[in-house]
């Protein structure tokens, strides 16, 4: 799927502009006047990076910034501002940016810009990808194969594990051999890494 | 005893009687002989009377002799007192007639004494007794007579010519009473006297018998005499009646007229010009300071008066004097005792003799110091006025100038005085002003000439100067005047030329400074149309790059290109207007467009602050006339102190500016913010210079927006919101009120 720069710029005679360098370049841009209806259009399935201005009426870029890193949308964010001081361009770094470019802006420096955003837009897709596979693999896994993966995943043998569950050592290799195939992991190393990116089986779950 | 005993002394006694009444009348009239002469004559009637009864009663010759002769003497006495009576009583006679009568008697009398028995007989014989009315008989003699009776008889004519032409004298001088004296004295005279000297002769020669009656006669001449005195009397006593009451009468006047003339303070006063002496009343005495008793002739009055003034009255008062001289009249100044000075205002009149000549000189004078006083202290105001000022009367003539016209204009006093007003007048509007003063005529009431006009005056040279005037309308009883004071005013326009200079100065300064303020948003306003020439720019060459090159889309950029080199263009010249030093051009303005402006110019700036602008803006307002970057400068300062107030603070709202037409007043902006608001106390002092509540801010914005507002006839207020923040005010007057009204 082909990424989507948005444009999000209060001043239409620079939305137009930058819409055009960016098209030049061969992207694929979409432009929009105010954060509300970016919002409004913004599918976080499509893949992309944005182009902000800092000071708009009403949203602002910050603020956009915020509202989007809440929904944990992929879209890394390059800043092109007329007036931008340290403090918020610090902020806004702080805050997970790719770049603050100050306007105008060379047409080599945005289109960097641009492309380390959309590699890092990439990136998280791909992540992205992951997680949702791993995690729609451990929504199939049996209330007794998750109850296995946590005490794997904690580094625990079989015969504990057994001992703890109250069952058979077999019947744990059993079912320990099913969530393997269910997620995909060859070893107990593979398996760990992927739960832990997955942000999931916190061990809460003995309780 | 018979009635002719009774008859004569009753004669004699009523004769008696008459005389005494008019001699006690005379005793309290001194000055009337007429009533002595009357006295006497009656008295000599009655002493004649008793004689004539003694010779009617004599029986012997030499008694009725002696008798007779001594009856001469009261006969010359009347003699003497008819003349003198007719003497001063007719003021008619011819005198040397009465002398004759008088002397011939004189002599008459002599003879009377020297010859005869007396002047009627030589000799007489015997006495006869002759019957008489009544069984009476009186004795009547017989003798000889004296040849020199003619002398007593020629007496008795005379004294009759005198009578008589004494009477027909009195009767021609003419007047009713002079005829009617003529009349019943000199006619009964006439008659009485011819009478008694025929009755004389007849009886002494013996030719009729009968009593001796000639005091009868003569009674009758008494009688006569008494009842013209009689009238005389009571004429006199009609005459001191009338007196009375007229001297009653003027009593009175004279009474009321000094009550006039102390009430009024005047001085009455009458020069008796052949006595010199000057009476006047205790008023008029006191008025010159005089001594009560003092004697006042024309030197005293003179000396009394100013010695420059002295001359002038000296020669009015010889002036009314001479023949055909008119009434004096005359203001001048007294020296009172004790040095003070007294402006008197005297007026005189002159009676004349027949010849013409001047003898009495009677006039009325009064103290006008206080009047003098306050012209003086008029014309002293007046002429030291720091302004011109004229006089002028309703037909636009100069009555008066002061010292200051004259410099002013460059004009004499004499060139100016009786003159047209018009001719200070430049001459462009001369026609108009004389439309204005007809028009004044009406309104008749102090204002300043010419609201709202520049007025000018022309000087003799030619020249012109601003000019303000004054009017003030004054009533006096030489009529309407009107007292306009003119101001030159040329030093205080330069001055407030000058004023306007600092003022648009000092504006220009803060304006620079308030754009000091504004300039990273400027920098952002110029950015945006250069980012997008640059972005524009570098699409063109990649679309131009590519094979083959899109010049569609390329004609499309270079159009976006020129559009944003046009607003780059736009921005630098509004700040350049901005920053520019430029004479305030008053124009009629859109002020909802100004507005506008300025809040583009203030746009990435409130973008930066995160402070939102409302407007609310009324549609048609009403044009103001004004300077455009003049109030766009108050209008940024007055948003940029409201945006100042806002930020840091977190309950936001937004800065709300509205526009709306004032009722009658023009155009109202305001700017309302949602801060801290401002300390009551501060609410008129944040516009004085160099007083800020912000932490960076030299304190002139507010003070220099005051001025600008006020410099366009407008006012400028800061108020506190009832729920919170401050709104400032900006009130400007219509542009079409600020027409000039010709």
């Amino acid at each position: 799927m082909r990424p989507t720069i948005y444009l999000v710029d209060d001043d239409p005679d620079v939305l137009v502009a930058t819409q055009r360098l960016l098209v030049s370049a061969g992207m694929t841009v979409a432009a929009f006047q105010s954060a509300r209806t970016f919002l409004e259009h913004y599918d976080t399935a499509t893949p992309g990076c944005l182009v902000l201005d800092l000071a708009m009426p009403e949203v602002t870029g910050p603020e956009l910034q915020r509202t989007l890193a809440q929904r944990d949308a992929p879209l890394p964010i390059v800043f092109l501002t007329g007036r931008g001081d340290i403090r918020a361009c610090a902020q806004a770094m702080k805050d997970g940016a790719v770049d603050f470019l100050a306007k105008p802006a060379d047409d080599a420096d945005l289109l960097n810009a641009v492309n380390h955003a959309l590699a890092k837009a990439a990136v998280l897709q791909r992540e992205r990808t992951t997680r949702s596979r791993t995690e729609s693999a451990l929504a199939r896994l049996t209330v007794r194969e998750h109850q296995v993966l946590v005490h794997v995943v904690a580094g625990r043998l079989n015969k504990q594990i057994a001992a703890d569950l109250g069952t058979g050592e077999k019947t744990v290799k059993y079912h320990r051999g099913n969530l393997m195939r269910k997620l995909g992991v060859r070893s107990v190393a593979q398996l760990v890494r992927l739960v832990q990116h997955a942000g999931v089986g916190a061990p809460g779950a003995d309780n | 005893m018979g009635w002719i005993d009774t008859a004569w002394p009753m004669v004699g006694a009523t004769s008696l009687t008459l005389g005494i009444i008019y001699l006690l009348i005379w005793l309290r009239q001194r000055s009337q002989y007429g009533y002595l002469w009357f006295f006497v004559t009656a008295a000599s009637v009655a002493v004649f009377s008793l004689f004539e009864l003694r010779m009617m009663r004599a029986a012997a010759p030499d008694d009725y002799a002696v008798t007779l002769r001594w009856a001469h003497v009261p006969v010359f006495v009347l003699f003497l007192s008819i003349v003198g009576f007719i003497r001063l009583y007719f003021r008619t006679g011819r005198l040397w007639l009465g002398y004759a009568a008088c002397g011939l008697r004189a002599v008459s009398l002599v003879l009377n004494f020297r010859t005869g028995v007396n002047i009627n007989f030589e000799q007489v014989t015997a006495m006869t007794a002759v019957p008489a009315w009544g069984g009476e008989s009186v004795h009547l003699p017989v003798g000889v007579p004296n040849p020199y009776a003619i002398v007593a008889q020629l007496s008795n004519l005379l004294l009759i010519a005198f009578v008589t032409e004494a009477s027909i004298a009195l009767w021609r001088r003419g007047d009713a009473s002079a005829r009617r004296r003529a009349a019943v004295v000199g006619g009964s005279m006439f008659l009485c006297l011819v009478a008694a000297s025929a009755l004389a002769i007849l009886l002494n020669r013996g030719l009729v018998r009968i009593p001796t009656a000639v005091s009868v006669a003569f009674l009758g001449v008494v009688v006569a005499m008494a009842y013209e005195l009689g009238w005389g009397v009571l004429a006199a006593a009609g005459l001191s009646a009338r007196l009375r009451v007229s001297e009653d009468r003027l009593r009175e006047s004279e009474h009321r007229l000094e009550l006039a003339a102390s009430a009024g303070e005047l001085g009455l006063w009458e020069w008796s010009v052949a006595a010199d002496e000057i009476w006047t009343t205790r008023e008029g005495r006191a008025l010159f300071g005089y001594d009560a008793h003092e004697r006042v002739d024309l030197k005293r009055f003179l000396s009394s008066i100013h010695p420059d003034d002295r001359a002038a009255v000296e020669q009015d008062v010889r002036a009314a004097l001479s023949k055909g001289g008119s009434d004096f009249e005359q203001d001048f100044r007294i020296v009172l005792p004790d040095g003070r000075l007294r402006w008197v205002s005297s007026r005189g009149r002159i009676d004349r003799d027949e010849s013409g000549a001047a003898t009495l000189m009677r006039g009325v004078t009064h103290d006008v110091t206080g009047r003098r006083q306050a012209e003086e202290r008029f014309r002293t105001l007046v002429e030291a006025a720091p302004s011109a000022m004229l006089v002028v009367d309703t037909e636009g003539m100069i009555t008066l100038a002061n010292a200051r016209a004259v410099t002013m204009f460059g004009y004499a006093r004499q060139e100016l005085l009786g003159r047209p007003v018009e001719m200070l007048i430049p001459g462009r509007v001369r026609s108009t002003h004389e439309a204005h003063r007809q028009a004044y005529r009406e309104e008749w009431r102090p204002r300043a000439m010419g609201s709202g006009r520049e007025l000018f005056a022309v000087r003799k040279d030619g020249t012109e100067l601003p000019v303000e005037v004054g009017l003030n309308p004054m009533q006096t009883f030489e009529g309407r005047f009107v007292l306009a004071s003119v101001v030159d005013v040329t030093e205080r326009k330069r001055s407030e030329l000058e004023t306007a200079r600092q003022r648009d100065e000092m504006a220009h300064l803060a304006r620079v400074a308030m754009l000091g303020e504004l300039s990273g948003s400027l920098a952002h306003e110029l950015n945006q149309p250069l980012a997008a020439i640059l972005s524009n720019a570098q699409a063109a060459q990649r679309f131009l790059a590519r094979e083959p090159p899109e010049l569609a889309r390329v004609t499309e950029i270079l159009a976006d290109i020129v559009k944003s080199d046009k607003r780059a263009g736009e921005v630098i010249t509004r700040l350049r207007s901005l920053l520019k030093k430029e004479e305030p051009q008053h124009r009629p303005l859109d002020m909802n467009e100004l507005v506008q402006e300025v809040l583009a110019l203030m746009r990435s700036d409130l973008l930066n602050r995160q402070i939102g602008v409302r407007t609310q803006l009324a549609p048609r307002l009403p044009a103001v006339s004004g300077d455009r970057v003049q109030l766009q400068q108050v209008l940024l300062n007055l948003l940029i102190n409201g945006c100042d107030a806002m930020s840091g603070r977190v309950a936001q709202g937004d800065v709300i500016v509205r526009s709306e037409s004032a009722a009658g007043r023009g155009v109202r902006i305001s700017v309302s913010d949602n801060g801290g608001g401002i300390p009551p106390a501060d609410l008129e002092r944040i516009f004085e210079p160099f007083v800020t509540t912000k932490a960076q801010g030299l304190g002139l914005g507010l003070a220099v927006c005051r001025s600008i507002v006020r410099s366009h006839n407008g006012r400028l207020w800061a108020a506190n919101n009832a729920g919170g923040g401050a709104t400032l005010t900006v009130e400007l007057p219509a542009a079409d009120r600020l027409l000039p009204s010709i």
